[in-house]
């Protein structure tokens, strides 16, 4: 995939004027946000080129300057944006110097640009046809040849019946389809460029394997070269030739993919992959390398090496002076850092100054009562909307689900979007009412919800959201989220006082925060106060929906350590739910896999992982991105088609229509279209609900 | 140095001060909100003092009827021969009592009333059909058939003003209730076990505000409207007191003989008017920065 010979010359910064066979050559690149007499530098002195046939991943963090880059190199900064400096030479012609007229043409045509949510970028009033067409005849095509090359389009992104969809509506597709459709319509005008900003972070994992596997097959029909910006290494390894790692507005690593992921020669990079948990993971029960600190904001950057406050090589020096992008190592690798154009080697695994974590395989007391149980488990999220007269068909999101959850140990719930797994946390705590089945709450059966029984499962059972911007009401301080919370288990006056100190210390936050407002905080910081707003309960249950997926990922490794550190000091059992799955082998000891409102695998976290039997936890594993350039060559397992919709399940398997080793690939299995399969025991500790477990590794 | 004393003491009495509250003090720090509340104050003062500055009151007959603008008398004088200033000073009196009695508590009746679902569902459904009907009937209307009913005056305006902006606030208490439902914050609270009606007033009235009060500001015009059309038609507050509303329906009358008898108190309708959407347009402006 990649091309080590193709690389640029190693002195990117020079103004060198053999500009060589680059597409794209970005030099010095600045742009600025006027704020009142300040002006922000969200993009400052950025340089890289982009060859032909090349796949470059921009990498970086929320504030980076990433999605502001490709904004500039299409000249699309809103104001108060404003590009201020450096240049933008596309086949050798300034973009920055055009009027506005040309540069219009050159959009589309010579680069064009793919967004990060598909929904937000069609226009949903509009059938997809007329959209592609609009864009064909802003470039002068005739309408009727427009309207052939639409379908043709269509056709090369894997859509299948081209010819009908052509004619329906933005809201008649799925995501992954529609990331096709905005991926056609950038393709149009055959550009030589294209720049997808985050073009799968909306999709889950096995339809992002879809669409970087289209990416990949459209740079090799149509020679595009594709700059992709991404805030995760796994696509980057996956998907990418060449990259640029930004952090603070600016590179601070640029260089092959092979070079930056063996050995990354910046310490942010360095840092960022040692914090990142995989699904190989060798460190299971050990505290990640968490970076200290959070991402810089962009309207305050410091003087020096905007990294130099959070970077263990930090030096005098790095605090005054920003080191400038300079070759190191391998023919292509450049760092700003002064340390490593020292020579100082940049190693990936800081030194364990940490405590000897408990190993993960000690045995816990194996108590006879889970602290939460949940027994075939039905909920129906279809009937609540009633006319006067007729009532909608259940429609059950979660149909007979069972799992329990013992003190001290976390149970991993991974799945899509839409596979139930948020409704099944939701019931459990009573939010989403139940429609069968049972929950019971250390031993006790509280599946009607009365107010007794809510009241036992709100003092043992917690949530932490996933969204730590919408979880704590931004009027009130931490000081009022943290005391409603306590005040219900009958705590006042001193004892209150008191108890929030506590928590605070407990999730690593300074007192004095308590009288602050969530907006005062960074992201990591609110959902500590949401996990100790959680504890103040006393739970023994936290529920933890997604809790580290909205963060930054420099940011992850911290919470995912606290976690295990309260779990380790409070004997907390974590109902852990994610679409991450290495995150979830970092934090399991037992893993459970949801597909469809059913679980089709259960099992250790190290059996599912090591040994899936379920075709679909295959499929999983394999589209799950790996930051390492070793997994380049693994043979991936991708999914076709999408979610089928609960309302109405395929018969039988429910996976079938998707299924690589079902009817679709071995036509003579009618028993997967006719028996529901059983969830049976398979594997040592595993299992699965397959007619045909255990085929597909 | 007295100054930044004084801005750091400022930030201290800030820092304390509800956050709710202090966005709705910082329309009062912009333009607009600087000039309506300034006009405002001026025409509240006014018609505070009405007795002060007018110690004749708003009654005393003089022996020339109807004449035009005169150093002596602003306004000019009314057919009867009263000062045009003093009676729209003395009707700006009525307006004022009328507005600020009905807008507040019309919009957290409606509030309260927009909020019922929360109670039970049928009931939320109930009071919104009830607002349908209210919508149903334009001011004016509701007003006759209040005035039909208790005969014209100020209770009358007062009912009419109060029941009128009912429906919009309930409408928007209903409608943040309904988003605030599924906010995550709100979830919290109910995971955690705090009890409906705390969640109630913690966590959705205080995010349900911010359009309640803006709307409660635009319904101060209205009000004023609503008493001027009541009037203007014969059914508001019953001479001799005057109202502006009443001293517009006199001065139509006379139209052709003194044409400046409505400038003046048209004019005190108007800046009351500007006034208050000023102060509308800088609540939206601070509500939604």
């Amino acid at each position: 995939m990649s091309n080590p010979t193709k690389v640029r010359p190693s002195e990117v910064r020079s103004n060198n004027p053999d500009t060589g066979t680059a597409l794209l050559r970005v030099r010095n690149l600045r742009t600025e946000f006027k704020v009142g007499q300040d002006s922000v530098k969200a993009v400052n002195d950025v340089s890289f080129d982009v060859n032909p046939g090349d796949v470059l991943g921009i990498v970086g963090e929320s504030g980076s300057g990433k999605s502001v880059t490709a904004r500039s190199i299409m000249r699309m900064v809103r104001a108060p944006g404003e590009i201020v400096g450096g240049s933008v030479e596309f086949n050798g012609e300034d973009l920055l110097l055009l009027p506005e007229r040309e540069m219009r043409r050159r959009r589309g045509s010579g680069v064009a640009m793919v967004f990060q949510d598909p929904q937000a970028a069609l226009n949903p009033v509009m059938t997809i046809g007329a959209q592609i067409i609009e864009a064909l005849t802003l470039h002068g095509t005739d309408k009727r040849s427009a309207r052939r090359r639409a379908v043709e389009l269509l056709d090369q992104v894997g859509i299948p019946d081209a010819a009908v969809k052509v004619d329906q509506y933005p809201h008649q597709f799925s995501g992954g389809m529609r990331q096709r459709v905005v991926i056609a319509i950038a393709l149009a005008n055959e550009p030589t460029l294209l720049i997808a900003d985050e073009p799968t972070t909306a999709l889950d994992v096995t339809i992002q394997a879809q669409i970087l596997r289209l990416l990949l097959k459209l740079r090799t029909e149509l020679g595009l070269a594709i700059a992709i910006i991404t805030h995760d290494m796994g696509v980057v390894a996956e998907m990418c030739s060449k990259v640029a790692v930004m952090y603070g507005g600016r590179v601070v690593e640029h260089g092959t993919v092979e070079q930056v992921l063996r050995r990354p020669r910046h310490p942010y990079t360095a840092a960022l992959l040692a914090a990142m948990p995989r699904l190989d993971d060798e460190r299971l029960g050990q505290p990640l390398p968490a970076i200290p600190g959070s991402p810089p904001d962009p309207s305050a950057l410091p003087p020096g090496c905007a990294f130099a406050s959070r970077c263990r090589f930090v030096e005098d020096g790095c605090r005054h002076d920003i080191p400038s992008l300079l070759q190191i190592g391998g023919e292509g690798q450049l760092s700003a850092c002064f340390v490593a154009q020292r020579g100082v080697s940049i190693d990936v695994e800081p030194a364990p100054d940490q405590v000897p974590a408990a190993s993960a395989e000690e045995s816990r007391p194996v108590e006879t009562v889970p602290a939460l149980e949940v027994q075939k488990l039905r909920v129906d999220v279809g009937s609540r909307r009633r006319g006067l007269l007729h009532r909608n068909p259940p429609v059950y999101a979660v149909d007979s689900v069972s799992l329990a959850v013992h003190a001290g140990e976390t149970l991993g719930l991974v799945g899509e979007s839409g596979c139930g797994k948020s409704t099944l946390s939701r019931s459990i705590v009573g939010i989403t009412p139940v429609a069968g089945g049972s929950v019971e709450v250390d031993g006790h059966d509280v599946t009607s919800m009365g107010d007794e029984q809510l009241a036992r499962v709100r003092s043992s059972v917690q949530y932490v959201f996933q969204d730590p911007y919408a979880s704590l009401n931004p009027r009130r301080t931490v000081r009022q989220s943290l005391a409603e919370a306590l005040s219900l288990r009958g705590l006042r006056g001193a004892e209150l006082e008191a108890e929030s100190h506590a928590l605070m210390d407990r999730v690593g936050l300074r007192r004095e925060y308590l009288d602050r407002y969530p907006h005062a905080f960074s992201g990591g910081q609110r959902q500590r106060i949401g996990i100790a707003r959680a504890l103040a309960r006393r739970p023994k249950v936290l529920i933890l929906d997604e809790p580290v997926s909205a963060l930054d990922m420099s940011i992850q490794a911290q919470i995912i350590n606290l976690l295990e550190e309260l779990q380790r000091e409070l004997g907390l059992g974590y109902l852990f739910i994610a679409h991450d799955l290495s995150v979830v082998r970092h934090l399991s000891d037992r893993v459970a896999v949801m597909y469809l409102g059913r679980i089709v695998e259960t099992g250790t976290a190290a059996d599912v992982y090591g040994h899936p039997q379920h075709p679909y936890t295959v499929a999983l594993l394999s589209s799950s991105p790996t930051p390492t350039v070793e997994e380049r060559t693994r043979e991936q397992i991708v999914l076709q088609g999408d979610l089928p919709s609960p309302a109405n399940p395929p018969s039988g398997c429910r996976f079938r229509t998707r299924c690589p080793i079902g009817p679709l690939v071995h036509p003579e299995r009618t028993i997967c279209a006719e028996q529901d399969p059983e969830l049976l025991p398979r594997r040592n500790t595993q299992t699965a609900a397959c007619h045909f477990a255990g085929e597909l590794i | 140095m007295t100054n930044i004393e004084a801005r750091s003491a400022d930030l201290r009495t800030t820092r304390r001060l509800n956050p709710t509250v202090a966005r709705y003090l910082s329309a009062f720090r912009r333009p607009r909100g600087i000039v309506g509340l300034t006009l405002l104050g001026i025409l509240v003062v006014a018609a505070v003092l009405a007795p002060v500055l007018f110690p004749g009151g708003y009654d005393n007959q003089g022996s020339t009827s109807l004449t035009g603008m005169s150093a002596a008398h602003p306004f000019g004088l009314d057919e009867f021969g009263r000062d045009l200033l003093t009676r729209s000073v003395y009707g700006l009196r009525i307006d004022l009592s009328l507005i600020f009695a009905a807008v507040p508590l019309s919009m957290a009746v409606g509030m309260l009333l927009g909020l019922a679902g929360a109670i039970s569902e049928r009931l939320g459904a109930a009071v919104q059909r009830l607002f349908d009907v209210i919508i149903g009937f334009p001011g004016l209307l509701l007003g006759i058939c209040l005035v039909a009913i208790i005969g014209p005056g100020w209770l009358a305006l007062f009912l009419t003003i109060l029941i009128a902006g009912m429906p919009t606030a309930g409408r928007l208490a209903r409608a943040a209730w309904l988003a605030q439902q599924s906010r995550e914050y709100v979830l919290a609270a109910r995971v955690l076990g705090v009890p409906k009606w705390k969640v109630l007033t913690r966590h959705i009235v205080p995010n349900a505000m911010d359009s309640i009060v803006v709307n409660g500001s635009i319904w101060m015009v209205i009000g004023v409207y609503i008493e001027a059309g009541l009037s203007i038609v014969g059914l508001g507050v019953q001479p001799p007191t005057p109202s502006l509303g009443v001293l517009l329906n006199n001065g139509l009358r006379f139209v052709t003989q003194a044409p400046t008898y409505l400038i003046g108190p048209g004019l005190i309708l108007v800046l009351l008017a500007v006034a208050f959407s000023l102060i509308a347009d800088a609540l939206n402006e601070a509500v939604n920065r």
